[in-house]
This record gives C-alpha cells, structure tokens and sequence, in this order.
C-alpha cells in the first residue's frame, strides 16, 4: 500500500474543508497539507445551500441580537459560550470571503445588502443571489490554488481512521480511479464532511451526504452528540426533495394550503399582518414551520398531487424583477423540476431533510475527544445550533469553526511527536482486507435494498413528529438491517478500477449506524424540544430533566450507549420559545 | 488522475456528428468562395492596368456559363457568411449594459445586418447609375 | 403507477480492466413524466446492473457532476428528461473530448489540474486592504461587469462542445478562460498582467474560431465564447501596447 506523508489531513472538501486547510496554509506554509475529498471540492454539497450567510453588519443589529436569535432558535440547547464565539467572527468571515471575491449581493451604493431569515430578529444574512453556497465554495476553492502546501487528493474516498497510541495518526483512503488504498500519514487529521441527511429517502442532500466521517469517528469511539435533531427543511419538492430556499421567504413570500390560506397563523406564528415582519409568520424557525405542514396533512388541508402532499409556496406578490434578481436559481428549479414559473405561479413545497443538527462531539475550538481528531461544519456538533438550526448559521458555521479547525489543528501537528509507520501500516493494511471483503461477495442482498428498508424505518419511525412505539419499531428494524448488511451485499461489480457501487456499499454501513444513532437518541429524549417533536406523552420541554445533550457512544454490533452532557448556559436561561405576535411591517432591503 | 487505461475516443469525422457543427463547417466554408470572389476582383484591376483588351477579354471571362454559375454560388454563400459574422459579432463586443440591463445580442446582429445590406445596395446603384 | 411507460437506454459501458474498447449496452427502463435521465441511470444501477458507473450528486443542476452526451448533445443529466426522447432511444456516452475511464466516467484532469489552476482563477487584490476595514464598494455595475461569467458550476459541458479543445486539447478551454475573465473584469482585482501571457497565446484566446457551441451547450447561460471573444479585441490592443492605458490604474 501506498503511503502519503504530510502534516495535516483535511477529510472533505466542502466549504469547511477549503477554508480549514487555508487556514492551515496561511498559518505556517511550511506545514504540509492533504485534502482529501470523495469528489472534486466544488462538487461538495455547500455548493447547493442557497439561502445566505449570518453575520452582523447593520446598525440595528448586534451580537447579542444574533446570540438571543441563535440560541433560542435552539430551543436552548447551544452551548452558549460557542454561540458567542460564533457570532462574533461570523462577520469577519464573510468581509474575508468578499476579500477573496465572493460575488455578494449589492445594495445600490454598493455596500453589502442583507435579508431576513428564519427566526432572525434583524436583517443579517449576506447572500449571492439565491446561490450563495455555490459562490462561496467556488470562491474558497478558487482562492485555495494560491496555497502551494496544500496538496489536493480529488476523489479519493476516506473509508477510516488510523488511531496509535491514542491519537490520530493517519486516514486510510481509496484511490477512486484505480480501487487502490493509500495510507495517508499525518500528525493531525480534520473531520469536515458533512452532514447524514441521506439516512432519509426525502431530502434536500446529494447522493454523496451520507455521514461517512461522522460514522468514521464514531467507530473510534467518538461520540455523536445530539443526533436525534434532524431538521426538515419546510419548502423543499415534492418527490425529489430540492431545496426550494428560505431567501423566498426572506423576500417576502407566503406559504399557503389548499384553501389558499396562510395556515401558519394556527400555530402560534400568527397574526398574519404586517407582512413581512422578522420572527413571525412564514419567517419563523424552520422546525415551527415543518411540524405545521405535518398538522395540515393531518387535517387535509395540504394539496394532493402525483408526487404527494403538498402547500403553496407563493412568490407572485415579490413581482419578477425581484424574483429575477433575487432568486433566478430558483425561478430556473422550479421551471425545470415543477413545471411552474413562479412569477405567475405558486411553487408546491413539503418539508424534506435538509441538515444535521448533531454530529462529532467537539468543544469551541473543533476539538474531539480523540487527540488529533478535528473536526467542523455540518458533520460537527460544536454547539451553535441546539436543537434545530436557523438558516444562514450553516454557511457561517464552515467558515468561522474551518478557520478554527484548521488553525488548532496545525498548531497541534507542529508539536505531535512522530508516528510509527510500522503499526499504522498494518492497522491500514486490516482496513483494506475488511473492505476488499465486501467488494469479493457474491451473494447477498442488493444494496437498493437495505437502503430502501432504511428510508422507509426512518420516515415512518423518526420523522417530523414521532412516538415511542414508532421510534421503538425503527430501532428495532435498523438491527435487523445491520445485521442483514454484515451478512452481505451482493455486488454486480467485481472491478478495482472506478468501483462507485463498492463505494456505495461503503457509504450504506455508515448511514446505517447513524440511522441507529438517531432512532436511539430520538427514542431516549423523553421531551419535545426544537426539531425533536413527540406525540405520545412526551409533548412539552422538559428542561428539568433534558436540559442536556445526547451522547451516542458505539459498542460494536449491537445499539449504541446512550449518554448525556450538560448543556453550557452563559448568558441566556431558558425560555419559552416563543414566535409570532405583534409587530411593525418591515423595509425589505 | 488517469492512472488507469482510458480510452480516447478519434475525432475524425467529428464535424458530421452535430448539426450545429455541419453548420459552422459551412459557414467556414463560405469564406472559401469569398476568397476566390475576391481573387477574381484582383485579376480583373489587374486586367485594368494591361490595357482595353486585357480588359475586354476578363469581362468576357465574366459572362460564361460556369462564371455566372460560381458567381449566383459565391452571392448565396457570401450572404451566408454576412449573416453568420453578424450573428457571431456581438460575441466579440465587450459587455455593453444599457441602463442597468445586457444589451441585447440583437441590436448589434440587427444593425450589422441592415448596415452591410443598406450598403451593398448602395454600391449596387451607384455602379448601375455608372 | 398509471403513467409509467418504458423507454430504451443505450449507455456506453466501457471496462478498463477488461475491454480494449467501448461498446453499447441496451436497457428497458420504466420513466413517468419527471424522470430525469439520470434517474434513469440510477435505476439501471439499483436494479439492472449495479457496475454501471457514472457522476452524479446534486440532482439539481448546481454541482456539475453528472454532465452526459445524451443523443451526441452535452447536457446535465439531472436535469434533462426521458418523457423528451420518448418514444425513442435514449443513448448516453460519456461527455466527448475526454478520455473514458470508465463507462459513463471521463478523465477530467486536464481541467482540473491544468487548466483551471492556469488562469490564476482568485483575485489578485488591487489594494492592500485589510479584512478589519471592511468589505470593498462594488457597485452595480462594476459588479455586472463580472457577474455572468462567476456563475460556472465547471460542468465541461462546454469543453465537450468545443472542437477545438478535441482537435487540440493544449487549448485552455471555455470555462478556464471565462473564469480567466471573470477575474479580469472584477473590480477588486488587478492581475490582468499576470494572465495576459495565457489569455494571449495560441492556448488562450487565439484557439478559439468561434464554433460557439459552448456557449449553446452552457446549463448556467456563462456564455463562455463571448468571455473568450471580446478578449480578442483585448488582446490585440495588448500586442500593440494600448491596453494598459485603457486599462484602469492597477486592473479591471
């Protein structure tokens, strides 16, 4: 097998990735650095965010604001002391992406214009047209080709980690193209791939989110912290599940249901007017707004069509020039994948996944309980988002914890000691004959199969709204499908070389433990609280006994340990959460 | 990233592959008949300096069978290239913006037009009047 | 479903363990009105035969991954549609004018590792201007000036377009040279000089005659021969020593 030595390993090339390993390289060029993605970076799945990005820059607004928006959007389980680190870089970042080019939005003298967005009390999200993901990973991988020290590992898919003495040592990767594995030897190895939404069969995600670095460092015994808060994104299509963004509603649009009413008044979003109004109304948190539609269809009030049930979401007052301005992406998706011009029509929106709230448990300064290991971005659960993520905290959170990551672990890898090739090696060359072993089986069920199983346990089981027995089912099921995964898929093919159905069956044995980490953390919350919502008797905010976060520890083949941590309050107590009500009508910028 | 065996696919007889490419082969092809058309202008200025019959003889050359022929052809494909360089112009315009929006494409293919038309009809009367 | 029709798909299957050249392989696959060619593909994998490869992630044309010829055009997979080709055959091959690595599968080194990181495509700044003193003023119209050509999602669907890039694949290409250009002309950058030795040579601007189907072929509407043909006129003034006096102070 082939070796790579280097410093820094930086798994994933997203947004968090890129800026991570340029930080690492602005740091100290002499430090070598690997970024090691499954696909080319600008295919990585920050490209699809649309929305915007957080940060503080109008005078009405401030940290604070920011603080109180975040932290109670979370129902109050961020840990506090990261949200104020968080909000107080989020701007920096974003003037450094302008920096580095990225093409934002203008007001007409030229100063950055800012919009609403869910849940936030003030204008403050930075955006490029309705494709601000995709402009600031282009800009960021752009930027990264003037940093020589890092050294970029294009569609190399990292299957584990080597861990020696305790500490991260070196990642063990496919070389996509030939099937061949390649030992990468390092001093410190950054997690950054984001989030698990494909456990799902609706979701906004790529077919590449499947949570293969979460699953990683949970198989070295990394915990997966607060994973049962999966949120849904309200306004995604039906049948595929493409994001249709909240930047639609931070313009001013409205959602309606089949009685073209605005029924988000019914659930404690209301009253109706003014319109817009931050907070309140079709601008209220992303968890509010899903678990609505779920009391809709419930009632019958949702339109039926072919692809499911579906509400209105309803553009036409913006007028088309500022949908083409604003929103042409999503002008051009609803066109092609809905039929509907939204200047002239309502786009039909359902809730789909859109993005794990949880992840790798890590502290404010992208640590993980294992030395060596960083990680950040979606994959990560540095605290900022708690129960359930506003939007526009997302693509802020890859830029300020990238810096971080990258920064804190170049600083560990200058003062790790060196490795012993010798050992690493063989735990490298073990990885390599467990893998080869599901490429040699040739009997066995189809990998559609189990996935499809999974899809169908963890919309049913885990969903918007859950109970006990449904959680119950779903973790029961999810055994049996690992059990039925160990037993063996069958493979059509038997090729080294550009194998993606191997791969695949790589990607279905982390998302099918993080399916069970969910359907185990979700069954253990005896509370609702943000996007963890239950039926059964459950159905109220239980700080007393859950102000906590959920700790998943692996044990091997059986259910994960479920564990919890206490949640790091500064300076807001927990209250009630609370959207909606009085206010005045807003300019829009 | 190739390390593998790729296979490279041969681009002979690409440009029958595509209608648009069979389209820009003719338009290439237009110039062509434009550089014989033009070749043949040469000879006759040059007929011009060697005196009356030298001349007599060229415009004679002009009004054969075959010469008429190439000429209706070289007016067909000439018209083609003027219209195909027109439509391809505005491509190599800098961005011009028009009170905050793209000009559009059509102005300048328009305008290319109506200019190269209005002035060979022009050079056409101009030498009848002669 | 009731309006569940079968339609022919005839992929490309190249192996490079096995074969010495491609060939054609046929499916039956059941579509309904929103299937999309890639889903196509990705039922052939689920179902048919799971060693068919190809590109995908995004599903919604942002990603550039899963660009395709579908019936000898380069489209994105993703977002084109089986109910369009019905009741004929869909054929699919890998996008033209890049070595196959494996069925569906191109080698896309050469713009990745050459071409892109050629034009020196992130600003070079015209100011010293630390992140502490803010974002820069772009107006408007400054920022027209650029917007179009940053809006290239490196699908190659152009480069599959170009016959140029086939013919001579030294050729820088459409979408490295309307990112060239797209730096050039933000207000924020001044590194025309450093580019100007490519954008001027025979890889740069002067490879392209003008085919222009790149930028039919475009799914984000980049327009990548008008970035490479107006930069023909720059250039020239370039050559004769003009175009830094046209130029303002330090760059676009």
């Amino acid at each position: 097998m082939q070796s790579v030595q280097t410093d820094v390993v930086v798994v994933g090339g997203g947004g968090a990735g890129l800026r991570a390993a340029i930080a690492v390289a602005q740091g100290d060029p002499r430090l070598r650095v690997a970024l090691i993605s499954k696909v080319v970076p600008m295919r990585s799945h920050t490209v699809a965010a649309e929305g915007g990005s957080a940060g503080v820059i109008r005078s009405d607004d401030s940290l604070d604001h920011h603080f109180d928006d975040t932290v109670g959007g979370g129902d109050w389980l961020c840990d506090q002391d990261v949200v104020e680190y968080f909000v107080a870089h989020c701007t920096e970042e974003m003037v450094q992406l302008e920096h580095w080019g990225c093409p934002w939005s203008r007001k007409d003298d030229g100063h950055i214009n800012v919009r609403f967005f869910g849940g936030m009390k003030v204008q403050r999200t930075w955006f490029a047209a309705d494709k601000s993901g995709f402009h600031m990973l282009h800009t960021l991988f752009q930027t990264s080709h003037q940093y020589p020290s890092i050294k970029r590992y294009d569609e190399y898919f990292c299957a584990d980690l080597i861990v020696e003495d305790g500490r991260v040592q070196g990642v063990v990767a496919i070389d996509i193209a030939t099937g061949e594995f390649r030992l990468f030897e390092c001093k410190a190895a950054i997690i950054c791939t984001g989030g698990a939404g494909r456990v799902y069969g609706q979701n906004t995600n790529a077919g590449i989110v499947t949570g293969d670095g979460m699953g990683m460092a949970y198989r070295h015994g990394v915990p997966l912290r607060d994973m049962e808060f999966m949120q849904w994104h309200p306004t995604a299509l039906p049948g595929t599940g493409i994001l249709i963004t909240e930047g639609c509603r931070g313009e001013g649009a409205i959602l309606t249901n089949k009685d073209g009413y605005r029924y988000l008044q019914d659930y404690g979003l209301g009253p109706t007017e003014p319109w817009p109004r931050p907070k309140a109304m079709e601008l209220g948190p992303r968890d509010r707004l899903s678990q609505a539609f779920w009391h809709e269809e419930q009632k019958g009030r949702t339109v039926s069509t072919p692809l499911g049930q579906v509400v209105w979401l309803d553009l036409r007052q913006l007028g088309a020039a500022k949908i083409y301005e604003r929103l042409p992406m999503i002008t051009e998706v609803a066109k092609t994948f809905a039929g509907v011009d939204p200047v002239v029509s309502p786009i039909p929106v359902r809730p789909a996944v859109h993005y794990t709230m949880g992840g790798i448990l890590c502290n404010g300064h992208t640590e993980t309980p294992l030395k060596g290991l960083y990680t950040a971005g979606e994959c990560s659960s540095v605290g900022i988002h708690g129960a359930n993520r506003l939007g526009s905290n997302s693509l802020a959170e890859i830029v300020v914890f990238g810096k971080v990551a990258g920064e804190r672990a170049a600083q560990y890898a200058k003062a790790a000691p060196a490795g012993r090739p010798e050992t690493m090696r063989k735990q490298a060359e073990a990885v390599e004959s467990r893998l080869l072993g599901l490429l040699n089986r040739d009997k066995g069920e189809r990998i559609a199969t189990i996935r499809d199983e999974m899809h169908e346990a963890m919309e049913t089981g885990v969903g918007i709204f859950r109970k006990a027995d449904g959680m119950q089912a779903a973790c029961a099921k999810l055994t049996v499908l690992r059990d039925r995964y160990r037993r063996g898929l069958k493979l059509d093919d038997r090729n080294r070389a550009f194998n993606t159905e191997w791969l695949s069956a790589i990607e279905l044995g982390f998302t099918l433990e993080l399916a069970e980490v969910i359907a185990h953390s979700a069954l253990h919350r005896k509370e609702s609280r943000g996007a963890h919502t239950r039926l059964d008797e459950f159905k109220e905010r239980d700080d007393a006994n859950y102000l906590k976060h959920t700790l998943a520890y692996r044990t091997g083949d059986g259910p994960p340990r479920i564990d919890y941590a206490p949640v790091t309050i500064t300076k807001s107590p927990p209250k009630s959460r609370v959207y909606g009500g009085e206010g005045k009508k807003v300019e829009l910028t | 990233m190739a390390r593998v065996k790729t296979y490279v696919r041969p681009m002979q007889g690409w440009w029958r592959r595509n209608p648009y490419y069979v389209r820009y082969m003719i338009r290439e092809a237009s110039s062509v008949f434009l550089a014989i058309y033009t070749v043949i202008l040469l000879v006759g200025l040059f007929r011009l300096t060697q005196g009356e019959a030298a001349w007599d003889a060229w415009r004679a050359a002009l009004a054969s069978p075959g010469s008429i022929v190439f000429h209706w052809l070289a007016l067909l494909t000439v018209g083609y290239h003027a219209y195909t360089w027109w439509k391809v112009a505005p491509k190599t315009a800098p961005d011009l913006h028009v009170a905050g929006s793209p000009l559009p494409e059509l102005v300048i293919t328009a305008g290319g037009l109506l200019a190269t038309v209005g002035t060979s009809a022009l050079v056409y009367l101009i030498v009848r009047w002669m | 479903m009731a309006d569940t029709r079968t339609i022919e798909i005839e992929v490309l299957r190249y192996n490079p363990e096995k074969d010495t050249e491609p060939h054609f392989q046929t499916f039956q696959v059941p579509f309904t009105h929103d299937t999309s060619v890639l889903q196509g593909l990705q039922y052939i994998k689920d179902h048919l035969d799971g060693s068919l490869t190809f590109r995908w992630s995004c599903r919604m044309a942002i990603c550039g991954s899963c660009g395709k010829m579908v019936n000898g055009v380069p489209q994105l997979s993703c977002h084109t549609f089986l109910r369009d080709y019905y009741p004929g055959k869909v054929r699919i091959e890998p996008l033209n004018h890049f070595p196959v690595v494996r069925d569906l599968v191109i080698d896309q080194s050469d713009f990745f590792d050459k071409k892109l990181p050629s034009v020196k495509p992130y600003i070079v700044p015209k100011d010293a201007k630390p992140v502490a003193a803010g974002a820069h003023v772009q107006t408007p119209a400054q920022f027209q000036k650029y917007y179009q050509y940053s809006q290239c999602i490196n699908c190659l669907l152009c480069y599959a377009a170009c016959p140029q890039y086939g013919l001579k694949p030294e050729f820088t290409g459409p979408a490295a040279l309307a990112l060239l250009h797209r730096y050039n002309a933000d207000s924020r950058d001044r590194g025309w000089e450093e580019r100007a030795e490519l954008l001027n040579s025979e890889e740069g601007v002067w490879g392209c005659t003008l085919v222009g189907y790149c930028s039919e072929v475009c799914p984000k509407h980049v327009d990548p021969a008008h970035a490479i043909n107006q930069n023909k006129v720059n250039s020239t003034l370039d050559y004769f020593g003009v175009l830094k006096f046209l130029m303002p102070k330090g760059g676009a």
